[in-house]
């Protein structure tokens, strides 16, 4: 690694000294919190669409909550945030979109 | 070289390296990476080109016993279709102007001394060479390599019982291109990576040659692609290993219950898509950057709307992943969403559309010189409108319906994808070499070549469109028992006489390059009078690509014909012209 | 703040634009491309589910409290991971390797758990076709018929899971080598021993030890060639993969099982 990479990893690595210990434990907790609140909501009789909107939202909480804090993206260039996420959500959001009218299609004109 | 200013460099990552095998075989300077690239997609085309002899031969005297490979069966031909395709897009044409060029000149061009990570880079090379081996081998496994096609359609290809090529060949195949997705992945991330990160002083993003950012967007396509296909691959092989039913729907195989249930053949065909269709930009992005580079060079003027050429490269990036379900109106996609791929789909020609007419308004009122790596970026100007014209009609379903089975297919995207790809890759040859190897390349001989090559290439894909309009389908291996083909049989002799003289025409090209190499004429350090930092260097460039330093760049990279400048040309690090744009 | 203030070190190239290290930029790109394999294989997932009527739900309390505890263990791994890192930057290579080694356990507590589970699973009938059966063992009717009349349950959950289970073991050989560097290689073939001989022919672990085998040569060749002292860099590098493996259980988790638990 030469010089120039060093000092931007001693950079980086003194931005980390900053932060606080406190936090990264409450962000634990809130996951873990997050994770009973998914499994208890998963015994209370909900219709699957409604329970599958409310799972997938808190684990949208809690995957921003990873990258965001222990994945570090909050702290990083506004640059390198919105590029990063951006394009792998663009992505996503495609795939979501196209695949699965198809999928219900196929169920609804009775080919199986 | 004297005139040029540097700013003293920090300590290199990695010594000069001593011995054969350091410096040759596992090398970790970009230089040679880039190198083995080119010749391991050189030994891929003349395979490629092989395979599709062998077709044309076929198709046309279908009974025939050739030397040595005797008769060639119904089976055997889609056979050759398929291996053709792999080979032709993953080993050429993903290869060659990416891992080949790309690794070559990127780091150059932006001043670096070597990519972000030089040991990852060696891995990428040896990943993909040994994805190339396992695929060769398909060939040689009892059953032979499989038919499913390049794209890999299930349940063909998911079931080792739907032919006699299915069974190890098939699975060579998907673990070839998996092995073939990792390393692609390698090499993307490091591109990606170097340009972000080691551009030299003065080398903003909008002072990168058009040339950088076609490989930059192109590594973003390749990342964010090659690990829809990785996963789409492992889905594959657990269907045909351990007996799940991802693709494979309810259905027998003669009489037989094939023993799935309950899967998709069209997920397949998203998941392959949606790496597929970006694979197409993949392709022929880095040409368009190359065509670009040497439009401007020869032209001797800037590049017709540096910024436009710039946000089209961007723009055809991201629709280039909204796009893919124009493969699949045959498929029985849900007509809405296929009526939403269709508005994408010519959406995406309007970037590419300024991209032409920025390329010929850089050729208006040029001072246009004609040397060979110009005629082949002409030629691909030309390949690409061709091309590109029928993009249009199969972007339309209803168009796209009768005309997707039949030759027009194949002839739209020979041109644009295939021949203009290689186009590029030709031209980039023939500008590169003397960088490459310190040598000229034969002008005559590539003259010639050119020349074959253009009209040859014309003389058998444009044929294939009124073949295909004329209701002949594709993949079929005999037409000749057809009686309404019967009227077009005369067409394919000539595709058939006509590929020969094109690959004979290759020759020339390979003689000219094995030639050049050892006995043409020594180069100087910057024969075109180019303005990139490539040309500022040695040649051929040393281990660290400017002798120990780093150059600060002052300029954009197509200052020519600047009025009231010494030379017609402007190096990008001579003294500063006028404010950055 | 932090746009500008990474940005003043004299250098012979333009600033970086991610404002960070060349790894640690490379290590996001690559996680950018394995957020979308694993995408692509949750696709694959909810297209079989939304496709096939009468999706089976015969996930019983004992498997959810089974996935609880895993996933627990992995937010805990996710927090060591973290406060390794904090140790790396102030320079405390002795609480380093120690969270390092804690962040391991968690990781390996995952794995034994889930592999149980897995081996309860295909010991009672949710199997794939081409998996071997187990001997002596009573299958459970329920499992027998959810293979059987809906293929792409089992199919998906061994596929999605399975490849969640090569990060996770990936991650836990990253962080060894990381943590303990040569001394990692033996331990790293005893595991292998361990895992290869302490289970049964009939089970996939069987065979899927041999990860451990190749991963040991592939490191040793590594650290061969390449011997040095991971700094606090590599670490924040080598956390960015284990935390995204805890991302990607985030998602596999509630879709997997909790969609599919059995609701009395």
């Amino acid at each position: 690694m030469d010089t120039f990479q060093q000092a931007l990893a001693e950079q980086v690595a003194e931005q980390h000294r900053h932060h606080g210990k406190a936090l990264f434990f409450y962000v634990w907790g809130a996951l873990l919190v997050m994770t009973a609140i998914e499994v208890y909501l998963t015994y209370q009789h909900m219709q699957p669409v409604k329970m599958l909107t409310i799972l997938l939202g808190l684990s949208f909480i809690k995957a921003a909550l990873i990258i965001g804090y222990f994945m570090h993206l909050k702290y990083e260039v506004s640059r390198m945030k919105w590029l990063t996420m951006c394009s792998v959500v663009a992505c996503l959001i495609l795939m979501t979109i196209f695949f699965f009218p198809d999928a219900r299609r196929i169920l609804e004109l009775g080919v199986k | 070289m004297a005139t040029h200013d540097f700013a003293a460099q920090a300590s290199h990552a990695h010594e000069a390296p001593q011995g054969f095998i350091r410096k040759w075989v596992f090398s970790l300077d970009h230089k040679v990476i880039g190198l083995q690239y080119y010749f391991l997609a050189l030994a891929a085309v003349f395979v490629g080109m092989f395979l599709s002899l062998l077709m044309r031969i076929h198709l046309i005297w279908p009974g025939a016993a050739l030397p040595i490979l005797g008769e060639i069966k119904p089976e055997t031909y889609l056979t050759l279709v398929t291996m053709h395709g792999t080979i032709m897009v993953f080993f050429v044409l993903t290869t060659a102007p990416q891992g080949g060029f790309g690794n070559y000149f990127l780091p150059i061009q932006i001043g670096a001394p070597d990519m972000a990570f030089p040991v990852l880079n060696m891995l990428s090379f040896w990943t993909t060479l040994l994805g190339f081996i396992v695929m060769i081998a398909a060939f040689f496994v009892a059953g032979g390599a499989p038919l499913h096609g390049w794209t890999g359609y299930a349940p063909l290809s998911a079931l080792q019982s739907a032919g006699p090529g299915e069974g190890l060949g098939a699975d060579l195949w998907i673990i070839s291109i998996a092995i073939f997705c990792i390393g692609a992945l390698m090499g993307a991330l490091n591109f990606i990576t170097t340009t972000l990160d080691m551009r030299a002083k003065g080398m903003t993003m909008m002072r990168m040659p058009l040339t950088v950012w076609a490989w930059f967007v192109t590594a973003i396509l390749g990342l964010l692609a090659f690990g829809v296909l990785l996963s789409a691959g492992i889905l594959l092989l657990m269907d045909r290993n351990l007996g799940t039913s991802f693709f494979v729907p309810l259905g027998t195989i003669n009489g037989q219950l094939t023993g799935h249930k309950g899967g998709s053949p069209l997920l397949w065909q998203h998941l392959f898509w949606f790496f597929g269709h970006p694979e197409v930009y993949i392709a022929i992005l880095p040409a368009m950057g190359m065509c670009s580079q040497l439009l401007s060079v020869f032209s001797r003027k800037p590049i017709f709307g540096y910024k436009a050429m710039v946000y089209a490269i961007l723009a055809i990036g991201f629709l280039g992943f909204m796009v893919w379900g124009h493969h699949m109106f045959m498929s029985g996609m849900s007509p809405y969403t296929a009526f939403a791929f269709s508005v994408m789909t010519m959406a995406i020609g309007v970037p590419s559309a300024i991209k032409t007419f920025n390329w010929l308004g850089t050729l208006m009122r040029g001072k246009i010189r004609f040397s060979s790596p110009m005629l082949f970026a002409i030629g691909f100007v030309s390949l690409f409108v061709s091309g590109g014209i029928s993009g249009p009609f199969l972007a339309q379903p209803v168009l796209d319906i009768p005309l997707h089975d039949t030759y027009f297919v194949p002839g739209h995207f020979h041109l644009i994808m295939g021949v203009a790809s290689i186009f590029g890759i030709f031209a980039a040859t023939y500008y590169w070499f003397p960088k490459m190897f310190g040598r000229m390349m034969n002008e005559s001989m590539a003259r010639w070549h050119f020349w074959f090559s253009l009209i040859g290439t014309y003389a058998i894909f444009m044929p294939m469109h009124y073949l295909g309009m004329a209701g002949m389908p594709r993949r079929y291996s005999q037409m000749t028992e057809v009686a309404y083909l019967h009227d077009l049989i005369p067409l394919q002799k000539f595709i058939t006489y006509a590929a020969f003289i094109t690959i004979a025409g290759q020759l020339i090209f390979l003689v000219n390059l094995f030639w050049s190499m050892f006995k043409g004429p020594k180069a100087s350090d910057n024969p075109w009078e180019a303005t990139t930092l490539e040309w500022i260097t040695t040649t051929p460039p040393p281990h660290d690509n400017f002798g120990g330093h780093t150059p600060v760049v002052h300029n954009g990279p197509y200052e020519y014909s600047v009025p009231g400048a010494p030379r017609d040309y402007v190096m990008q690090n001579d003294p500063e012209i006028k404010p950055a744009h | 703040m932090a746009d500008s203030a990474l940005q003043n070190i004299p250098s012979v190239y333009e600033p970086s634009l991610f404002g960070t290290y060349s790894k640690k930029i490379g290590m996001w790109l690559f996680l950018l491309s394995d957020t979308l394999t694993f995408g692509a294989l949750l696709y694959a997932y909810s297209y079989g589910r939304i496709s096939t009527g009468g999706w089976p739900t015969p996930f019983h309390s004992e498997s959810i409290i089974n996935a609880t505890i895993m996933t627990a263990f992995l937010l805990t791994s996710s927090l060591t991971m973290v406060l390794a890192v904090r140790a790396s930057v102030h320079r405390d290579a002795k609480m380093q390797t120690l969270w390092l080694l804690a962040t391991m356990l968690c990781g390996t507590g995952f794995i034994v758990l889930h592999g149980r589970e897995w081996s309860n699973l295909i010991a009672e009938g949710l199997s794939l076709p081409m998996f071997p059966k187990v001997p002596h063992h009573q299958v459970a009717a329920e499992f027998v018929n959810v293979s059987k009349t809906v293929p792409q349950f089992a199919a998906t959950f061994f596929g999605l899971t399975g490849m969640h289970m090569l990060h996770v073991t990936l991650g836990v050989i990253y962080l060894g080598v990381v943590a303990l560097r040569r001394k990692f290689i033996p331990i790293l073939l005893v595991l292998w021993l361990v895992a290869w001989l302490g289970t049964p022919a009939y089970s996939p672990f069987h065979y899927g030890a041999h990860i451990l085998l190749i991963a040991a040569i592939v490191c040793g060749i590594i650290l061969w060639l390449k011997p040095k002292v991971y700094d606090s860099s590599d670490v924040e590098v080598a956390g960015l993969y284990w935390h995204f493996v805890d991302l990607v259980w985030m998602f596999i988790f509630p879709l997997v099982y909790l969609m599919s638990a059995k609701i009395l």
